[in-house]
This record gives C-alpha cells, sequence and structure tokens, in this order.
C-alpha cells in the first residue's frame, strides 16, 4: 500500500507538473481514522496529499464528469473558437474505471479529457459493517495489520478480520483492477470471490412474493428522500433529476410511502445495465437502506437477458437499454 | 376516494399504452369489425411502443391501476424501424423487475398486435382483463388519495 501510495503520488506530481492534466481528482485523509474524503489537485506540491487504503470508498468518476461538465457549463458564453477542454485525471480502480467506460459510452466526454490513472484494489472498509462490528462505538483508532483491522474503542483495541468488514460487493468484485488506465501503479490485485456473485440475489428470488414485497417496503420505509444515494451515483449525472421536476411531477414530495417507492424503484431502473456495483450509494445512505439487493437484480438480468452484458467491461458493446436486437429473448411477451 | 373493495361487482381498470401504427390501429380494427372484449380497458395511444416511458407503467400502477398492458407492432414491423426492440428491452427488465420487489407479473402485460389484427386486439384484452382479474384489486404501491 505505501509503495503504491509513493508512486501515485509521484505520478500525480509528475502530470500536474508537465501539465498534462488540469486536476487530479483522487482520496485524502479524512477527518475520521477510517475514513478518506475525495480530494481535487492542481498543484504539484499537493500531490502529497493523495492517499490510497482500504478507506477509499466512493467512486471518483462521478467528480470527473462534474468538473468536466461544470467547467462546459461555465464556457456556453465563450466564443466556440476560444473554448478549452477540461483535462482531468483520476485515481481509479476497477469500478471507477468502469463508470468512466459508461460515461464515455454515453457520450458524455471525450477519452482523451480523463487521464485514468489506475490502481489495484482489494476492496474498501464498510463504514456501516465496521459501525456493526463495534457496535456503534466511536472508533479512536484504526489501522490494517495483515488479514485484519485493529480497531480501538472505548472498550479497547479489538482484531476484525478484514472480510468481515469489507463492503459486500467488493467481496465478490469481478472488476477489482482497472478494465482501462493510461498508466498503473502497483501490481494486479488477485481476484475476488467472483463465482457468489448473485448469491444474494438468488436467494432473494427463491423468497415467496409477499416476502420479497415486505421486504421492498420495509428496507424503502426507512428512506428519508435526501437522495445522497443519487448524488453520489456515478450513473446519475442528469441535469435535471425526475425526482425535481415539476412538469411531469413524477413523485410527490410528500411523506407517501408510495411516493417513496416509485421514487426508490424509478432510481434503481435508471440502473438497468448502468450500475456498476460501486457501492458508493450504500456508503453514503444515512438510512442504511439496502438497495444492493435490489441494484444487483438488475445487473444478474442485464447479463442474462443480453449477451452476458457486464456493465463497463470494454468500451466496444453498448449498455444494452442503448442499443437493442432482433434476437433478444421474448418469453415475457404476452400472447406473442 | 373509493375502497378497493373485491366484490362480484368489481370491475379491473385496465391501462394499455398503444403505439399509433400497429395497436391502435388493430383497436380500430376490432371496433369496426363489431367484435366484442370487456370495456375495461382504457387506450392511451402513443407513436411508438419504445416511447412508453418505464415511467408511464409505475406511474398508472401508483395512481390506481389494476393492470397495465404496453402493446406495439411485432418486431420487425415497427413504423420507426427499431422502436419496439428498444421496448422489448426495456420492459423485459422493467417486468422483471417489478415481480421482483413483489408486485404479481400479471399485472403489467405487454404484447404486440398489429394493424390487420382486430381479433388479436379482442383476444388480448379479454386475456388480460381475464388475468388481473383473478388478481383483485391492486393493493401494492397504490397511492391513497384522501
Ligand atoms: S435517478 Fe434517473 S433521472 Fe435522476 S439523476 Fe439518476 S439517472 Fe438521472
Ligand atoms: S441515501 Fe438512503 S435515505 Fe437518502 S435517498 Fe438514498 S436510500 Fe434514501
Amino acid at each position: 500500500m505505501e509503495n503504491i501510495e509513493k508512486q501515485l503520488r509521484e505520478e500525480a506530481k509528475k502530470l500536474l507538473a508537465e501539465k498534462k492534466v488540469d486536476v487530479i481528482v483522487g482520496y485524502e485523509e479524512g477527518t475520521l481514522p477510517y475514513q478518506a474524503a475525495p480530494c481535487f489537485i492542481e498543484d504539484p506540491e499537493s500531490a502529497e496529499r493523495l492517499v490510497w487504503n482500504k478507506y477509499c470508498s466512493v467512486n471518483l468518476a462521478k467528480y470527473v464528469h462534474d468538473l468536466i461538465f461544470q467547467h462546459k457549463e461555465s464556457q456556453k458564453r465563450t466564443k466556440p473558437e476560444e473554448r478549452t477542454k477540461k483535462i482531468v485525471g483520476v485515481v481509479a480502480r476497477g469500478c471507477t474505471t468502469r463508470s468512466i467506460v459508461l460515461h464515455l459510452q454515453e457520450k458524455q466526454y471525450d477519452r482523451d479529457q480523463v487521464v485514468v490513472i489506475g490502481v489495484p484494489c482489494t476492496g474498501y472498509i464498510s463504514k456501516k459493517k465496521l459501525a456493526a462490528a463495534v457496535d456503534g462505538k466511536e472508533v479512536i483508532e484504526c489501522s490494517v495489520a495483515g488479514d485484519a483491522l485493529s480497531v480501538t474503542t472505548v472498550d479497547g483495541t479489538k482484531d476484525i478480520p478484514l472480510k468481515e468488514v469489507t463492503a459486500a460487493n467488493c467481496l465478490t468484485c469481478r472488476f477489482n483492477n482497472p478494465v482501462i488506465s493510461d498508466m498503473m501503479i502497483g501490481d494486479p490485485a488477485p481476484a475476488m470471490d467472483v463465482d457468489n456473485e448473485y448469491k444474494e440475489v438468488d436467494e432473494f428470488e427463491s423468497l415467496s412474493e409477499e416476502e420479497r414485497w415486505t421486504y421492498f417496503t420495509k428496507e424503502m420505509g426507512k428512506c428519508i428522500r435526501c437522495y445522497a444515494c443519487r448524488n453520489t451515483c456515478p450513473s446519475c449525472y442528469c441535469k435535471v433529476c425526475f425526482v425535481e421536476q415539476s412538469q411531469p411531477k413524477w413523485v410527490g414530495a410528500g411523506i407517501d410511502e408510495t411516493d417513496t417507492q416509485v421514487f426508490q424503484f424509478m432510481r434503481m431502473f435508471h440502473m438497468a445495465g448502468r450500475c456498476v456495483d460501486c457501492g458508493s450509494c450504500l456508503e453514503v445512505c444515512p438510512m442504511g437502506v439496502d438497495l444492493r439487493t435490489f441494484l444487483k437484480k438488475l445487473d444478474k438480468d442485464a447479463y442474462n437477458l443480453f449477451d452476458e452484458y457486464r456493465v463497463g467491461e470494454s468500451l466496444d458493446t453498448l449498455p444494452p437499454l442503448s442499443a437493442h436486437s432482433t434476437e433478444d429473448k421474448e418469453e415475457f411477451i404476452f400472447e406473442p | 376516494m373509493t375502497e378497493n373493495k373485491a366484490n362480484e361487482n368489481w370491475e379491473p381498470k385496465i391501462i394499455a399504452f398503444v403505439c399509433n401504427w400497429c395497436t391502435y390501429a388493430g383497436a380500430d380494427l376490432a371496433g369496426i369489425s363489431r367484435l366484442q372484449y370487456p370495456p375495461n380497458v382504457r387506450l392511451v395511444r402513443l407513436p411508438c411502443s419504445g416511447r412508453v416511458n418505464p415511467f408511464y407503467v409505475v406511474k398508472a400502477l401508483q395512481e390506481g391501476a389494476d393492470g397495465v398492458l404496453v402493446s406495439g407492432c411485432h418486431p420487425g414491423e415497427c413504423h420507426y424501424i427499431t422502436g419496439n426492440l428498444s421496448a422489448r428491452r426495456k420492459f423485459s427488465m422493467l417486468k422483471n423487475f417489478l415481480s421482483y420487489v413483489g408486485i404479481e407479473p400479471d399485472r403489467t402485460l405487454f404484447t404486440w398486435v398489429s394493424a390487420s389484427e382486430g381479433e388479436k386486439f379482442a383476444h388480448v384484452v379479454k386475456g388480460v382483463t381475464e388475468k388481473v382479474k383473478a388478481l383483485g384489486p391492486a393493493k401494492k404501491l397504490v397511492k391513497k388519495f384522501e
């Protein structure tokens, strides 16, 4: 890890000094012992702030999109011939690069506008799982030692196996190494437990209809509609999201539970064939709503229905709902 | 708003989103041919089945439809060449996802009816009405207006 960090800072410094990028999006140390915060580095000296560790959770592709779009917006009144391109460097692990692939496929920016600094990933520590492992006690100190996380709270120090606090999406991640990159730092990370990728979905599918509905309503009942999940989602980049539209008004703003269900259902459905399972929505949700059980289903369906499609796997296969085919399965059609 | 009570006089409300070129014309033909079919279906005409935003389906359910039918031209016969192929992709995922969260699969049905298939239109409407009737009034996702 330290080695990777050192290399990362050097590369970042070089890119900035040579003016190959305008800004580098990376992680810096957070204000709490088990957190890393996104940061924007604009001058070579600040490259020292960059970190790469087990606490780097949110998907940085979101910020790449935001930065490029803000820049584009700010140039609206500039003469076309005087407009400049903003080049963003990004510290990217597997899921981040998949989001970038999706952005590129959806023509959000050009390939030459992003410089992908690929890093290998072995999964990040889920704040929710960590909190549960220490019974919600305040974490005073936290460090990784081998396969364990040593955590200090008021009750003393204890070692927790990393597996128990690693985010669920990381445990079964298929793309923990970048799918595209302009430079790679460190050696590729070992494969994760990919065979169990759809285990939760399979289990959920085997429940009865009533049980599934009860679970769905229970989870969505917790949601306070803060929209943090949408705001952090790299695939949610719409200028005006449907929840804020007023003509037509898709979802009511009140406390009606069906409005929340419809909001969640539709937001998740907008991820059909577009969710990279980075787990950022779960990390930021203040209420601990289980969105993954549902989002992963969309992933599984896209894989099964559309030629084993995996989001962001390659630049050449378009997301299934951006394409069409005469060969698609038709079993669901009533009286074909 | 009236309570959703399943008594024997209960008749389902079904919203059908149909394309202008095939299914709507098919419905027209059924009418011209004086074919009988249940009056439970309210048609909403759209340019193409590809124009049917999945939101329309979900929103119809939320606002009290007991069933939703989406119908367009047969694959390969779309007026806009590929609109119904995009629709097919969207709706295969939508239908799966709706039933995954626990909504009865028979509440949302998708089919193809061409302009010459008046008989099929009547037949489909009959089939859909029977299916939705068998399920009873919709209770899930339904907004209550007081
Ligand atoms: S929820 Fe849908 S409309 Fe809203 S930002 Fe995400 S993709 Fe766009
Ligand atoms: S972050 Fe959680 S509480 Fe906030 S809108 Fe998303 S699911 Fe709801």
